[in-house]
């Protein structure tokens, strides 16, 4: 890429690879390539062990944060992600107050923030496709950070970061997925992103009310990926021996028409020592966080417990991300 | 002579839609956006509801008096509703049409997918879909919702 792509400052090429991601919305990961993903792997590997170092790449420009929806975690992170890069951070957070709550649509919003010059939107929306709607509308590359229950690109990245470094591999990686399938955005930009490696098997384990999404599922039956459904407790404790990774998903009682199917439900989705003793030794549990009890504390202090390496591998997927996104040198 | 002929005379130009299932002719003059056609002062619609018919028993006929049903409209009219006969009429001249599949529809369809953005008041955002004929559905570019190619005629747009 030029230089004056990455902030008129000569960052060099830290890994001497080929940018695949410049100029390139993250909609979603059905349009990741396993190649681009590895690219974001390895600068995020660099950046964790600190041989390669991201800051002030982004000097001098401009990333906006349009977040409608009260989310804190995804925010922060892209926020720290683009200030400790060199970016200037212009955001639209709390919906309550800002001129979207007063009526505004997306669309003008979008225009607004782009009279602004900005270099990138990221984008966390509560309806479904509206990132791709964004992202049609402006010139500007777009990230989805979150689009409704469709896709969350980002986390996804972050997951199979981790699954690739504790694992060290991810093909052939058998990986369970418990909880809410349904409503839940990680799991298909999940599942879309596991598609690109090899002889990968997933176990959906949910009621029926809250398995995945047939688009899901057709998506996976067209790229080959072998996958089965678990509904029942009894499937679940038979799977579980098979498994190198369980991920976890928070099960919201507001999704059941009947609180009495939640109450008859939760208790098969709750990941204790009691459910881990069924697993192999080594499983690595996951979740996207925050939690509520569908993963108990007792599983902290285990070494099963992925959980927090998979938050504190946000930060530096979201810095490598950005920086290629906007140009930077691969 | 059939009943069909004493209830309504040949056109000479434009097309006829045979062959749509009885009580279905709504869902023809909504894929093809026909209101649209209000203002035009050459274009008469004519349908006919319920006429005997040795394939279906019962059927609905829609003659588009000095209208030809476009490449797209006539995929679109396929696909919804399988059985349907095309028929362009040129100076009396009747030519049967098949069309192919339509790859894409762009409008007509409301996403089922009501937390869908093309669902948001106000948002400037067009309904599109891919079709997906060898699983049966369409799939909604934006959301990526699949919606059944039975169940379409229910999320037509006004
Ligand atoms: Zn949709």
């Amino acid at each position: 890429m030029p230089s004056s792509l990455s902030g008129g400052r000569e960052v060099g090429a830290p890994l001497g690879l080929k940018n695949t991601l410049a100029g390139r919305d993250i909609i979603s990961c059905k349009d990741l390539s396993r190649e681009d993903a590895e690219l974001v792997f390895r600068l995020a590997e660099g950046v964790n062990s600190g041989t390669i170092h991201l800051e002030d790449t982004l000097a001098g420009r401009r990333v906006a944060l349009i977040f409608v929806e009260p989310s804190t975690r995804t925010f922060q992170s892209f926020y720290v992600a683009a200030r400790s890069l060199g970016a200037e951070v212009l955001s639209i957070h709390d919906p309550a107050v800002s001129s979207i709550a007063k009526g505004e649509t997306l669309y003008d919003t979008v225009k607004m923030i782009e009279g602004y010059g900005v270099d990138c939107i990221v984008l966390r929306h509560p309806a479904r496709g509206s990132a791709r709607f964004v992202a049609e509308t402006t010139s500007v590359p777009v990230i989805n950070a979150g689009s409704g229950s469709q896709e969350h690109p980002t986390q996804a990245l972050l997951d199979v970061f981790t699954i690739k470094s504790r694992l060290g591999r991810v093909d052939g990686a058998k990986i369970g997925m418990l909880g809410d399938l349904r409503y839940s955005r990680t799991i298909p930009s999940l599942c879309y992103l596991l598609a690109n490696y090899n002889g990968v098997e997933i176990f959906f384990m949910a009621p029926p009310l809250l398995q995945v999404r047939r688009e899901v599922e057709l998506y996976l039956s067209e790229r080959g990926v072998t996958y089965r459904k678990a509904m029942a407790a009894d499937e679940i404790k038979e799977v579980m021996p098979d498994l190198d990774v369980l991920y976890v998903t928070r099960i919201q009682k507001e999704r059941f028409p009947d609180p009495t199917e939640y109450e008859r439900v939760r208790g098969s989705y709750v990941v204790d020592a009691k459910l881990l003793s069924y697993g192999r030794r080594d499983l690595g549990i996951m979740h996207p966080l925050p939690r509520v009890d569908e993963l108990s504390p007792e599983v902290d202090k285990l070494p099963n417990a992925w959980y927090f390496e998979q938050a504190r591998n946000g930060l530096p997927i979201r810095k490598a991300l950005l920086h290629l996104v906007l140009g930077g040198a691969g | 002579m059939s009943s069909e002929s004493l209830l309504v005379r040949k056109i000479d130009w434009g097309t006829v839609l045979d062959h749509i299932p009885a009580w279905k002719a709504d869902q023809v003059i909504k894929l093809l956006n026909l209101e649209s056609l209000k203002q035009d002062p050459d274009v008469s619609v004519i349908v006919l509801h319920n006429v005997p018919s040795k394939k279906l028993g019962r059927k609905d006929i829609v003659k588009l008096y000095h209208y030809m049903v476009s490449e797209d409209e006539a995929k679109i009219l396929a696909l919804v509703l399988p059985q349907i006969t095309i028929n362009y009429i040129r100076d009396w001249k009747v030519k049967k049409h098949s069309p192919g599949l339509p790859e894409r529809i762009v409008g007509k369809i409301r996403c089922p997918e009501t937390s869908c953005i093309t669902n948001v008041e106000r948002e400037p955002a067009t309904p599109r879909y891919i079709v997906m004929k060898e699983h049966g559905v369409i799939a909604c570019e934006y959301c990526d919702t699949l919606l059944e190619i039975e169940r379409i005629p229910d999320f037509l747009v006004d």
